[in-house]
């Protein structure tokens, strides 16, 4: 928790924020960090004339200040049956993840918006360190569900739903048999800050499974027949590598930065060292 | 390749509905375990090069499915048995002649000509198919059937590998008469004459694998066999062997002996040899001489101051066969035998004992009919002491343990039931009459072969028939008048006429046959013969594997012989005085040792003394009637199965099946 206070969340784009945070703005506005002089116009606010420069130049200019705003933290979670996966699962895992974003936003006052696919269309909105309970109390009541949102529909709800902009974390582990390209390009739409954590268990990286099998989609319920070979499972991961590398390339192409992550591996050291190294947190 | 069908139709049916179940099998589901994942997504797209949406897309690129039907592919190949050049049919009969010969010993082919033959008939037997029958005949100078007909090959080999060395002669035509009894059966019941050739002739191939040293087969018929000639050695292989070696009494100079050898050279080039001569193991005497290509050659050998012992020639000569560069004789002791000749008086008997032919063989005592009385008679013919007693005008009470002749005198009978003790039996003593004259004397009998009775008269004789196994040995116009019959172990001669009748007056002739110069010979054949003496210098000498028969002193009951390899084997006396001994297969010196004796009684020499087993020249052909039989390569045209070979490449696509069940190879 210590380690997640000294953390901050970064962006790279400077969004408008709805109130006053500790974020520069792209407006000017009221904060101690100085941006510019401009011309004084009638009706302006005398309080920001700055009085040394007049007694020099004897004109008026009126000194421009950088707007300090909050920042908009969006954490959505994929809450598809497929995340129930993995042993601790990856939705647990991604819970984890996205507790640990949200604190670090909330403790720089940020606005931090928790939810999964399901709950795109209402999330939760806190701000400041003390809702941290609310925070972890709402990614408590979250579980996987069956009924089947797709991600770009659950996208798109969060899309019309928040109109402001931010960094939006996406936890997900894209098997998603629609695609994931359209709820990406959705958010690149909107010009936000997006990072796409693409959680994995070790069991779809690796499969450890053998014989003649019936393998059944835990969603949909689809039934593939294999017979697990030397080639098959070769192929599998021929496949995987390709999806892997598609996601990355897709990522890399709008900007999106494309974090893979194991779910057999502690969300702290991905907060705390990888997400680092990927510029999300400071 | 011809193709024989080993099931019937409807196990063709059976076994080609195989592969379409299978085929069948495969459209069929099986049953999975069903496991969850998170999603089908990735193994959809892994799956889809081999995704399925037709049945034969489904078969397509399934390995498992090819090596399972190409397993059934070569099981079905192999149920059509599948052969070469198919002449023969199952269940050929192959009937192996090993020569195990003397010559076989010859080493001009390594290691020797019978391991060779061993060598070339294991490789006929390996070539045979498992359904083949074989029989193993080895054969010398008479046929040994190692191994009757059998299809176990083991069997066979191991009747091959048993096949022992023997210095014996050869003589193949036992051997292939043998083969030819089962080729060509004869009539197998003479009672009915319809019943003509019962069992069907079964052809058959006789190997014969020999070195080819024995000559023309005549005119054997070999009906239905057909006869494979497997020459064993090689060609033009000089040989240099011994083919006779004797010793024989000096004629001129008393004492001295003579060992005489005749040497062979089977070769093409003149040999110089030098031969050694041994007596009891100790060098004697040595010579040297010289051979011309195919010609023969003699070396003498006097010896003096020799009386007795065993003589072992030895050719200085390497060649490729050493069994004919030695031979053995054995020079007889000096032995004479005891007779008791029990007479009242008769000059011309006791004349005859007196020459020196006799005095050599035989020491002679003379005793009045009063001696019978004698305990020291009685004693003497319990203990055997003597090998022959002549009873001229008398006859003992009963009869002694020994030979005898009777002169003039007739042996006791259970007839006239006059004492205890053992008498002649059966029998039959007619009275006496007289004249008579000898029309007949029996040549065959050792003796009264040499004996010429036309100018003998005789006063009074009686017919002396013997019992049924006795022989009549003179015949006269009134009736037998000298007949020999067996009694147990011994033999006993009645004379029906004596030579001179001794009365109390004196002694009158009763027949002329004393003064003819045929009496001594009779006298000393008598004595050779009932006495069982031993009259020349030279032992006898066998061929290896050949019977010899002994005339041994009638004194033991029980001989032994020694071979030369130190074995030895015991000779009973049964009810025949002749001994017949078998075990001469070892090229040497026989001794034969008497109970309780320390000096042999007798000896024998087996040597191998044959110009044809010396000859080691390989025949190229053979002689048979009117067919000449060539040497032929030994192999086997026989059907070359190679079912068993695909079922072998059946299993071995069975084991690679399983290797790719759980390799998980995929193509």
């Amino acid at each position: 928790m210590a380690k997640l206070e000294r953390m901050e969340l970064v962006s790279r784009k400077i969004f408008r924020g709805r109130m006053k945070g500790e974020r520069r703005s792209k407006r000017k506005g009221q904060s101690v960090e100085f941006a510019d002089f401009r011309n004084y116009v009638n009706g302006d606010d005398l309080r920001f004339i700055d009085w040394n420069l007049f007694a020099r130049m004897d004109r008026l200019y009126l000194k421009i200040f950088l707007e300090e705003e909050d920042l908009h933290f969006y954490t959505i979670i994929d809450d598809s049956m497929s995340m129930d996966f993995g042993e601790p699962s990856k939705f647990f895992v991604a819970k984890q993840i996205a507790a640990s974003l949200a604190y670090i936003g909330l403790c720089r006052g940020d606005r931090v918006s928790v939810s999964s696919f399901e709950t795109s269309a209402s999330p939760v909105v806190i701000r400041g360190k003390s809702s941290a309970h609310r925070l972890l109390g709402h990614l408590e009541s979250l579980s996987c569900v069956t009924s089947a949102v797709t991600m770009a529909e659950s996208i798109k709800r969060f899309c019309v739903k928040n109109s402001g902009k931010g960094i939006v974390v996406l936890v997900t582990d894209l098997m998603n048999k629609s695609g994931y390209e359209s709820a990406l390009r959705m958010l690149v739409a909107r010009e936000m800050d997006i990072f796409l954590i693409h959680l994995l268990s070790p069991e779809e990286l690796s499969p450890a499974a053998q014989g003649d099998l019936k393998l059944v989609d835990c969603e949909d319920g689809d039934q593939r027949e294999v017979s697990i070979s030397a080639g098959l499972l070769n192929r599998y991961q021929q496949t995987l590598a390709a999806f892997i590398q598609q996601a990355k390339s897709f990522c890399s192409k709008r900007s999106i930065t494309y974090v893979p992550a194991r779910s057999d591996q502690a969300a702290d050291v991905l907060v705390n060292e990888y997400l680092r190294t990927k510029g999300l947190v400071r | 390749m011809s193709w024989i069908s080993a099931l019937g139709p409807l196990q063709w049916l059976l076994i080609l509905s195989i592969p379409p179940a299978v085929l069948s099998l495969y459209f069929l589901k099986l049953k999975r375990r069903e496991v969850a994942v998170p999603s089908t997504l990735l193994w959809r797209k892994a799956l889809e090069d081999v995704h399925v949406n037709s049945i034969w897309q489904r078969l397509r690129k399934n390995l498992l499915l090819y090596l399972q039907l190409l397993f059934l592919a070569l099981l079905i190949l192999a149920c059509l048995r599948p052969g070469w050049s198919g002449q023969n049919r199952t269940g050929e009969r192959r009937i192996y002649i090993i020569d195990n010969s003397a010559s076989m010993q010859a080493t001009d082919v390594s290691p020797s000509r019978l391991e060779l033959a061993k060598k070339k008939v294991r490789e006929l037997l390996s070539d045979t198919s498992t359904d083949d029958v074989g029989m193993v005949i080895a054969f010398s100078d008479r046929a040994d059937v190692r191994q009757g007909f059998t299809q176990d090959r083991n069997r066979l080999q191991s009747a091959v590998d048993s096949i022992p060395t023997t210095s014996r002669g050869t003589d193949v035509s036992e051997a292939l008469r043998a083969a030819a009894g089962l080729a060509n059966p004869g009539r197998s019941s003479f009672d009915n004459l319809s019943d003509i050739m019962v069992a069907d002739a079964i052809p058959a191939t006789v190997y014969l694998v020999s070195d080819g040293a024995f000559g023309d087969l005549g005119d054997f018929d070999v009906g239905k066999l057909k006869i494979e000639y497997v020459p064993i050695g090689q060609a033009k292989t000089n040989n240099l062997g011994i083919v006779s070696f004797a010793v024989q009494r000096n004629e001129d100079k008393a004492g001295r002996l003579e060992a005489f050898a005749r040497i062979i050279n089977r070769g093409d080039v003149k040999v110089e040899f030098s031969a050694s001569l041994e007596l009891d193991g100790k060098l004697l005497d040595a010579s040297a001489g010289s051979v011309d290509a195919g010609q023969e050659a003699g070396l003498l050998f006097e010896l003096t101051d020799t009386e007795e012992g065993k003589l072992k020639l030895t050719l200085d000569y390497e060649d490729a066969f050493l069994v004919d560069n030695v031979a053995y004789a054995a020079i007889r002791p000096a032995k004479q035998m005891n007779v008791l000749l029990v007479t009242p008086g008769n000059t011309a008997l006791e004349t005859a004992l007196q020459t020196s032919k006799v005095q050599q063989i035989a020491s002679v005592q003379i005793e009045s009919p009063n001696f019978l009385t004698y305990p020291r008679y009685q004693s003497a013919t319990v203990d055997a002491d003597f090998d022959l007693i002549i009873y001229d005008q008398c006859s003992p009470v009963q009869m002694p343990t020994s030979n005898t002749l009777f002169i003039g005198s007739v042996p006791p009978t259970t007839s006239e039931d006059t004492a205890d003790g053992p008498k002649i039996d059966s029998w039959k003593f007619g009275p006496l009459q007289g004249p008579a004259i000898i029309l007949d004397v029996n040549r065959n009998n050792s003796i009264t072969q040499y004996l010429e009775m036309a100018s003998v008269m005789i006063v009074e004789a009686r017919t002396i028939t013997p019992s049924e196994s006795g022989t009549v040995l003179m015949s006269s116009d009134i009736g037998p008048v000298f007949s020999v019959a067996p009694r147990g172990p011994f033999q006993d001669a009645v004379l029906g006429f004596s030579i001179v009748q001794s009365t109390a007056e004196g002694s009158s002739r009763n027949t002329n046959w004393g003064t003819t110069r045929s009496f001594p010979v009779f006298v000393y054949s008598a004595i050779e013969f009932l006495g069982g003496g031993i009259t020349e210098s030279s032992s006898p000498t066998v061929q290896p594997g050949w019977p010899i028969g002994l005339m041994l002193s009638n004194r033991f009951k029980v001989f032994k012989v020694v071979a030369p390899d130190g074995q030895t084997t015991e000779l009973t006396r049964g009810d025949e005085s002749r001994y017949t001994f078998t075990k001469t297969d070892i090229p040497g010196i026989y001794e034969v040792f008497a109970i309780g004796v320390e000096k042999p009684v007798e000896s024998f020499c087996v040597n191998l003394f044959s110009a044809r087993e010396s000859d080691l020249e390989v025949a190229e052909a053979i002689k048979m009637g009117y067919e000449k039989v060539a040497a032929t390569s030994a192999t086997i045209q026989a059907r070359q199965e190679t079912w068993r070979w695909i079922l072998l490449i059946g299993l071995g696509l069975l084991v690679l099946e399983w290797i790719v069940f759980n390799r998980r190879v995929f193509i």
